[in-house]
């Protein structure tokens, strides 16, 4: 066996065991620690880029690396970097459990490393509940909150009973198929949809596995757990583990070889529904970080025009916006961070007069909110162009036109976010917001890359069809 | 094989129905934390069925993933459990209404 292959998870999993002996071993010293994590979260980038071209299946090819989910896990570094980099202010935490913190997160960014190359249900199963069982912990883990204790509870009781009947599902799954592997399961299974067994164990295996995935009709804990948990725990749900939830679909999707029309039908199903439902209760939502739950519902309907076109050019295009969507949506949390810096939750209206109190975060907000919106020249328009192109070369008309005007809704309530920072007068007076040099060159950055990637989409493209390509093996 | 895999499919299929109803219809958080145990358990049963009906060790090694990560579980939930009953003095679920 070639560990060599192996090489992102094995690098963090070390760096879970160092944070585990600092943890027990030495005392908090906030200061200290985010240095620490963020130098290992850095040259974690490093190490997942310097993998980035290996190939090979491990563990009795339960396990496969390929250009694909070696693209997803320099994702992954590059979001557990940024959510790191969030944390200069955790207040929301408590200071003797900071360690703790950090290497919760490195163990659910390992697990999501994992959930991208499975290739069978052993293996999908195991890295989703690792994943799982770290934000179980992360989520209650906020302090002086009640709250945070209840979303906790509740969302451990709701992901273990849907792991629980997602595990069923493959048992039946596997007594009537005769085999694990993800790829002969999607091959074999269209033909045995007569037999009740089957039938009854693909439906328990899916509802299980889009409840994790909080795509809709399961999305439902999603909007408490965003609320109840640390801002930057919420970051951290809604950007780096929405990633790894693309990139296991697109594995599943792919690996069915395309193109069956039952498989299109519920897809274009669920990608109508999680938009128009997402994007309509968004509407009403006081609390920035619901907002920002209910545009991620939205946004897995995007996601879903993407994979039902079965095409390279869709899975590219899925692959980029996978990319636009962590930058976007990092963009926002940041700015939710540092506006609520006591680690409170933000309302929509506390952002009133935002861009006096300072400019850059109101631009930066602007940059995300508009990317989110699909306003050009951001790349959540050139995202959003690709997505819908692919689905139109398939002729998917009907969807692209719903789906634009989904665009249009929610563009209602991402200018309410705008004209809060911007148009608004605050009731009282607030004082200005001091950024430290690091956090106004990443927000310089972020908002570069957003306008810049969407101008110049092209290197970006290029990675994510060599990616696209890897995972159908062409 | 003496019981035919549909006999121990329909076992399975009873113990996880039960559980589903404990975890859904009682209210103490205990007893939900149990309902998915038993839910959990009755995957495993239907996985070693399946693994004696195909003589293949898949079904088997599941089940001993299954019970590790049961046992991951119970800890986890406990631990919040407590935790909770610490802050609001109550396990039953209709005090936790704040979301």
């Amino acid at each position: 066996m070639n560990w060599g292959l192996f090489v992102p998870e094995l690098y963090y999993l070390a760096v879970c065991g160092i944070l585990l002996v600092l943890s027990m071993v030495t005392k908090p010293n906030p200061g200290r620690d985010l240095v620490t994590v963020l130098f290992f979260a850095a040259l974690g980038v490093v190490v997942s880029l310097v993998s980035v071209r290996l190939e090979g299946t491990l563990f009795s090819a339960a396990y496969r690396v390929d250009l694909f989910s070696q693209v997803f896990k320099v994702l992954l570094a590059v979001g557990f970097l940024l959510i790191v980099s969030l944390c200069t202010e955790l207040h929301g935490i408590d200071e003797g459990h900071h360690l703790e913190f950090y290497l919760l997160l490195t163990t659910c960014t390992v697990a999501m490393m994992l959930l991208v190359s499975s290739v069978e249900l052993l293996t999908i199963y195991v890295a989703l509940e690792l994943s799982s069982y770290s934000l179980y912990l992360l989520v209650p883990l906020r302090r002086g909150h009640d709250a945070a204790v209840e979303a906790g509870i509740k969302y451990l009781l709701v992901g273990t009973s849907a792991s629980a009947v997602m595990l069923f599902g493959f048992a039946c799954l596997y007594g009537v198929i005769h085999t694990t592997q993800v790829a002969e399961i999607v091959r074999v299974l269209p033909g045995m949809l007569g037999q009740p067994v089957a039938t009854i164990g693909l439906l328990l295996a899916l509802c299980g596995f889009f409840f994790k995935l909080a795509v809709f009709p399961f999305h439902f804990w999603a909007p408490g757990v965003y609320q109840g948990a640390a801002n930057q725990v919420t970051a951290f749900i809604a950007t780096a583990s929405k990633v790894a939830a693309i990139a296991i679909l697109m594995r599943i999707v792919a690996l069915s070889g395309g193109g069956d029309a039952y498989l299109v039908k519920v897809l274009v199903a669920l990608s109508i529904a999680s938009m128009t439902l997402g994007n309509l209760v968004a509407i009403r939502q006081k609390d920035m970080k619901r907002l920002l739950a209910y545009s991620t519902v939205a946004h897995a309907g995007y996601v879903l025009i993407g994979l039902l076109s079965f095409s390279p050019s869709g899975y590219a295009s899925t692959i980029f916006y996978a990319f636009a969507y962590l930058v976007m949506k990092f963009t926002c949390f940041l700015v939710l961070v540092k506006v609520a810096a006591d680690g409170s939750d933000l309302q929509i209206a506390q952002l009133a007069g935002l861009h006096r109190r300072s400019p850059l975060l109101a631009m930066a907000l602007m940059v995300g909110v508009f990317g989110l919106a699909g306003i050009p020249p951001t790349v959540g328009f050139t995202g959003k162009f690709l997505l819908f192109t692919a689905a139109i070369e398939k002729g998917h008309l009907a969807l692209v036109f719903i789906a634009m005007i989904n665009v249009v809704i929610s563009l209602y309530y991402y200018l309410l976010v705008v004209k809060a920072a911007y148009l608004l007068e605050p009731d009282e007076d607030r004082p200005r917001i001091r950024l430290s040099a690091p956090i106004t060159l990443l927000l310089w950055v972020l908002v570069t890359v957003i306008v810049a990637a969407g101008v110049f989409p092209t290197y970006l493209l290029g990675v994510a069809d060599a990616a696209a390509r890897a995972l159908l093996g062409v | 094989m003496i019981v035919p895999y549909g006999h121990v499919l329909l076992l399975a299929g009873i113990l996880f129905v039960l559980g589903l109803v404990c975890a859904v219809a009682r209210r103490n958080l205990v007893m939900v934390l149990l309902g998915v145990e038993i839910m959990l358990n009755a995957a495993g049963i239907a996985f070693v069925g399946a693994a004696l009906r195909w003589q293949q060790l898949e079904g088997q090694v599941f089940v001993l993933f299954i019970m590790t990560l049961a046992a991951a579980e119970v800890s986890v939930g406990l631990a919040l459990i407590v935790r909770a009953y610490r802050r609001t003095g109550s396990i039953d679920q209709n005090t936790y209404d704040l979301l």
